[in-house]
């Protein structure tokens, strides 16, 4: 276990009152042997971000070089927004501290909302676990098919706010100007899902491991009619492929590829495709200080490659986080910056639907 | 049956009963220390899962998640802090008992209530997996929006004598409840640009708070034991034979505490407040709740047992965790591979038996370990109060501090204290304050879902319709028989002292705690009304339901403080003066933790403490204290957290 060190900013004067010993950052090495490496999380324990993290707590333990001792720590509170704001004051550019979060930290960065305090598109990024989600109707609703969906009325849905990880699941709604009035508040993904189930709401989405455990059922018994994926990174960063966890359901842009005979393009399609970049193609993303030199990246980034040859990681991830593989530092980092930092017309489109539509006002 | 039996002998493995009473010791011993519960009982076995197999792993986070409602009656009864949130009932009448020499008589009616509360749910999660799915499914946002206001209804019986302060105290809670942000609004309210704010304030810290610090300043600054006299706890037979009076109290507790266990989000804290208010409403003696009251601690031992395993009911039946300890449960059943939902239930039947029967097992174990633990734990109560109070303190910190690890659950912890201590002394009820913070957020939320997605309909909605009976029915009957009483009284000419009215409290002096609580609740709703002017309508609506009766009763108290103040200058106190230094060093301790850390701030106020108020020798406080650093710097290196380092130190000297 390492030792409880702390470096504070203002600390250097006023420590040399106080007994105590200063430990310098470690320089960078060419491995982490006899190392601990600490995953910040930001929620509780128990949740779905630290189910993953945990689960990957022993393939990195195993893989990355020198195998240094992985922990988890849990730091909640402000909707994530406490933990990387302590990752801010607290990271080293040792590679030793990793922020692992998704886009609750993101959307509040790109939002700019006055609370956050980190620099989310100046990290360096460690490594990445996608997310797939799938949206789905109730059967009661009378819709089969895409073009149903795309003229309904009176379509319900329950969320946990319009800036959280509802957001793209809203801006789908309006790439396919579907009249849709949406119920927020809900406290989790959990008790919407039972919302569904008791007929309150109509249209829902679900992550992709929560669906296949517990939606596809209710799908097969010709309760519930499942329509598209989210999608699924393509390798130039766009959210255009199909998601591999669901292969027989188009993404997002396919069902509108098939909807209106063209790619969608515009404002619309630009802010869905920035969010569900964050949402759900860096669902899970692990940060690293700013200055983590280069070296460090690679150890991260060749782990990875093992972690994704690893038979064991390959079974057992189809179970807890829906069989993606890890994406790697080098090709993400890009990307992520880019979705972080949409551009000024994406941002205010953003802002503007919020503010009118869900009266969401930072 | 024959997968009961065979989960049974899967149990009796020897390496899962070693998991399972692993877990059982975590979790009592968690149970005992204020502000450390099932949450952090569960969290800490969570990597230590791995170490047996699936099903032991299991089993050491069900022994925990088991107990903890039971051993935390310990701390409750014994020192007057609540073990847990869910526990404070327990706290008020138990610790009553336990200074009347009763401790033995408390102690065993908790144990066995919620031995009874964890076979019940026990019980009913056997039986629950085939009729529970439609029941969970029944119940729509709109019916959960009503057994909100049903608890609110029980809360109200426990205002007390003064209806004016009880009511206020009730709405503090509530504005409480309104920090951070607003369900139905993209607003996040009071949370004065402070992000430790944005998810609102915890329910540990808010419990602590209001109860615990004030019983530790009071230890600190008086002398002598808990209790006046020897507390003898090994005479067991008088409590035994309470409880059997009071079985089906507690029985009914424990059926209301597994209803809560099935409505997600609804925990034990809101299931055991409403069994102990129904509790009262049934007592034809309503006097002595709160002074002492063994059925009192009969419902709410019942009920938050019950809760907490009956919360593994949506857990186990549709992924969804019905408590915090459940949610951390339920990532472990996913690490292991298993996804709950129907299908987990007709597949694996020996793993969901295998699970009743380690709750059931760990329940009726915990209780009997309680009873063996509890005369050395008594002994504790004869030692002086400012020894116990130290290391009591430094657990509380702990244990806040593990909320969201930043300064903000110090300050927040502290803050309250000083209010609950005020509280305490001007003899306004704390419980309506825990009432109201545990229901404001589902009151909100259920309601504006039920709007959004029913409009005004969901009011004539059967279910709700048959739920708001639960409040008619008892109060129109209520009405009828107090007519019946009136005109009978009248008929003897006997005037019945009109119940519940603060005028008739005869007339007595005012307090200088009862000036200043008054003086702050008229600043707090004041400020709020100004605030809340500026919120979305959506935000606005359950903060105004708090604000409005808040600030017109606040200036009512007051008046009345000032003008029985102006009128009785004889009968004015300065209450609790001899605590006052206490509770100035404990705020000072909380600005020196956040500017010189933990360790140092601590080794300073113990000092002062224990050789100022204890009356210990330089020494022998030095000694005390290093002993008791070191401990809590053990402890959180055990709970996997870094102790508060403050602004001018770099580095924890421990």
């Amino acid at each position: 276990m390492e030792a409880p060190t702390k470096i504070y900013a203002a600390s250097t004067a006023a420590a040399a009152l106080v007994a105590g010993i200063l430990v310098a950052p470690s320089p960078a090495s060419a491995d982490f042997s006899g190392q601990t490496i600490e995953i910040i999380v930001p929620f509780a324990p128990g949740g779905a971000t630290d189910v993953a993290a945990r689960f990957l707590e022993k393939y990195l333990e195993r893989h990355l070089a020198g195998n240094p001792n992985v922990e988890v720590v849990n730091r909640e509170g402000g909707g994530s927004i406490l933990g990387a704001n302590w990752f801010e004051a607290n990271a080293r550019p040792d590679g030793q501290r990793v922020l692992f979060t998704t886009s609750s930290t993101a959307n509040p960065y790109v939002l700019g909302q006055p609370e956050v305090e980190y620099d989310l598109a100046a990290y360096r990024v460690a490594y990445g676990l996608p997310f797939g989600s799938v949206t789905y109707v109730s059967s009661a609703t009378g819709i089969a098919t895409v073009e149903d969906f795309a003229n309904a009325e009176g379509l319900i849905y329950g969320g946990i706010g319009a800036a959280a990880s509802d957001l793209p699941t809203l801006l789908s709604f309006e790439l396919f100007d579907v009249d849709v009035q949406s119920a927020l508040g809900f406290t989790g993904r959990g008790p919407i899902r039972l919302s569904f189930e008791r007929g309150e709401t109509n249209v829902d989405f679900q992550f992709t491991p929560v669906y296949l455990t517990q939606v596809a059922d209710t799908v097969e018994a010709g309760n519930a009619v499942a329509l598209m994926s989210g999608g699924y990174m393509a390798a130039d960063g766009n959210m255009t492929d199909r998601d591999p966890a669901v292969p027989d359901l188009p993404s997002v842009y396919e069902a509108y590829v098939d909807l209106h005979g063209e790619a969608p393009s515009g404002v619309e399609w630009d802010a869905y495709n920035a969010m569900a970049a964050l949402t759900l193609g860096f669902g899970l993303s692990a940060y690293l200080h700013a200055d983590t030199p280069e070296e460090i990246i690679q150890l991260y980034a060749d782990a990875v490659e093992r972690i994704n040859a690893d038979p064991e990681f390959l079974e057992e991830s189809q179970q807890v986080v829906g069989g993606y593989p890890l994406s790697s530092p080098i090709e993400a980092e890009g990307p992520l910056r880019a979705a972080l930092q949409p551009s000024d017309e994406v941002r205010e489109y953003l802002i503007n639907l919020l503010s009118e539509k869900y009266d969401v006002d930072f | 049956m024959e997968h009961a039996l065979a989960a049974l002998s899967e149990l009796f493995e020897p390496m899962r009963l070693l998991a399972l009473f692993t877990g059982m010791i975590a979790g009592m011993l968690f149970g005992m220390m204020p502000g450390l519960g099932g949450v952090a009982a569960v969290s800490i076995m969570l990597p230590f899962i791995f170490l047996f197999d699936a099903m032991g792993g299991l089993a050491l986070l069900l022994g925990a998640i088991a107990v903890v409602y039971t051993s935390d009656t310990i701390t409750s009864v014994m020192l007057g802090a609540p073990g847990s949130p869910a526990s404070a009932p327990t706290a008020i009448e138990g610790h009553a008992m336990a200074k009347r020499g009763e401790a033995s008589t408390a102690l065993s009616v908790g144990f066995l209530s919620s031995m009874l509360g964890g076979l019940v749910g026990a019980v009913t999660l056997a039986l629950a997996i085939p009729i529970a799915g439609p029941i969970v499914l029944a119940l729509g946002t709109p019916e959960l929006l009503m057994f909100a206001l049903v608890g609110l209804y029980f809360a109200s019986s426990m205002v007390g004598k003064d209806l004016a302060v009880g009511i206020l105290a009730g709405c503090f809670g509530l504005l409480l409840g309104t920090i951070g942000p607003a369900p139905a609004a993209a607003n996040f309210r009071f949370t004065f640009g402070q992000a430790y704010l944005l998810d609102g304030l915890s329910l540990t810290i808010v419990a602590l708070g209001l109860f615990a610090i004030a019983e530790v300043i009071g230890m600190l600054a008086g002398g002598g034991g808990i209790s006046s006299g020897r507390q003898v706890v090994s005479n067991w037979s008088t409590g035994f034979a309470v409880f059997w009076k009071h079985k089906w109290l507690a029985l009914r507790g424990a059926i209301i505490g597994t209803f809560g266990g099935f409505v997600p989000a609804v925990g034990a804290n809101a299931s055991t407040w409403v069994a102990y208010g129904d509790a009262m409403r049934s007592a034809k003696d309503k006097s002595r709740f709160g002074k002492g009251e063994p059925r009192g601690i009969a419902a709410a031992e019942g009920a938050n047992n019950a809760t907490v395993i009956s919360d593994l009911v949506p857990t186990l039946l549709f992924s969804v965790p019905g408590g915090p300890a459940a949610a951390i449960f339920l990532g472990a059943l996913f690490s292991f591979g298993f996804y709950p939902g129907p299908r987990m239930v007709s597949e694996q039947p020996t793993l969901l038996y295998l699970i009743v029967w380690s709750v059931a097992l760990a329940s009726v174990v915990g209780a009997a370990i309680c009873f063996a633990i509890t005369p050395l734990m008594a002994r504790l109560t004869r030692i002086r109060f400012a020894l116990i109070a130290a290391p009591l303190l430094l657990i509380m910190v702990a244990g806040a501090y593990q909320s969201t690890q930043t300064l903000g659950d110090i300050a927040v912890l502290l803050v309250l204290g000083i209010v609950g201590w005020f509280m305490k002394h001007a003899d306004w009820p704390r419980a309506p304050v825990l009432v109201g913070f545990v229901l404001a957020a589902p009151m909100e939320q259920y309601f504006w879902l039920s709007n959004q997605i029913h409009g005004w309909s969901w009011l004539v909605r059967p279910g709700v319709l048959i739920i708001a009976g639960l409040i008619v029915v008892p109060m129109l009957w209520k009405a009828v028989m107090a007519r019946r009483r009136k005109l009978a009284d009248a008929a003897a000419a006997i005037g019945l002292e009109p119940l519940l009215s603060a005028e008739d409290d005869g007339p007595r002096g005012t307090t200088t705690s009862r000036l200043m609580l008054a003086v702050l609740a008229v600043a707090v709703f004041a400020y709020a009304a100004f605030e809340t002017s500026g919120f979305r309508a959506n935000a606005r609506l359950l903060p105004m339901l708090a604000i409005i009766p808040g600030l017109a009763l606040s200036l009512f108290v007051l008046v009345r403080e000032v003008r029985s103040f102006l009128t009785q200058r004889d009968a004015f106190i300065f209450d609790a003066w001899n605590e006052y230094p206490v509770a100035a060093m404990l705020l000072l301790y909380g600005i020196g933790i956040a500017l010189v850390g933990l360790n140092l701030a601590t080794l300073a106020f113990l000092l002062f403490v224990l050789v100022r108020f204890a009356g210990m020798r330089w020494i022998t406080a030095l000694i005390y204290t290093g002993v008791l650093i070191v401990g809590i710097n053990g402890m959180f290196v055990l709970m996997r957290l870094t102790p508060p380092g403050g602004y001018f130190t770099s580095v924890n000297i421990f």
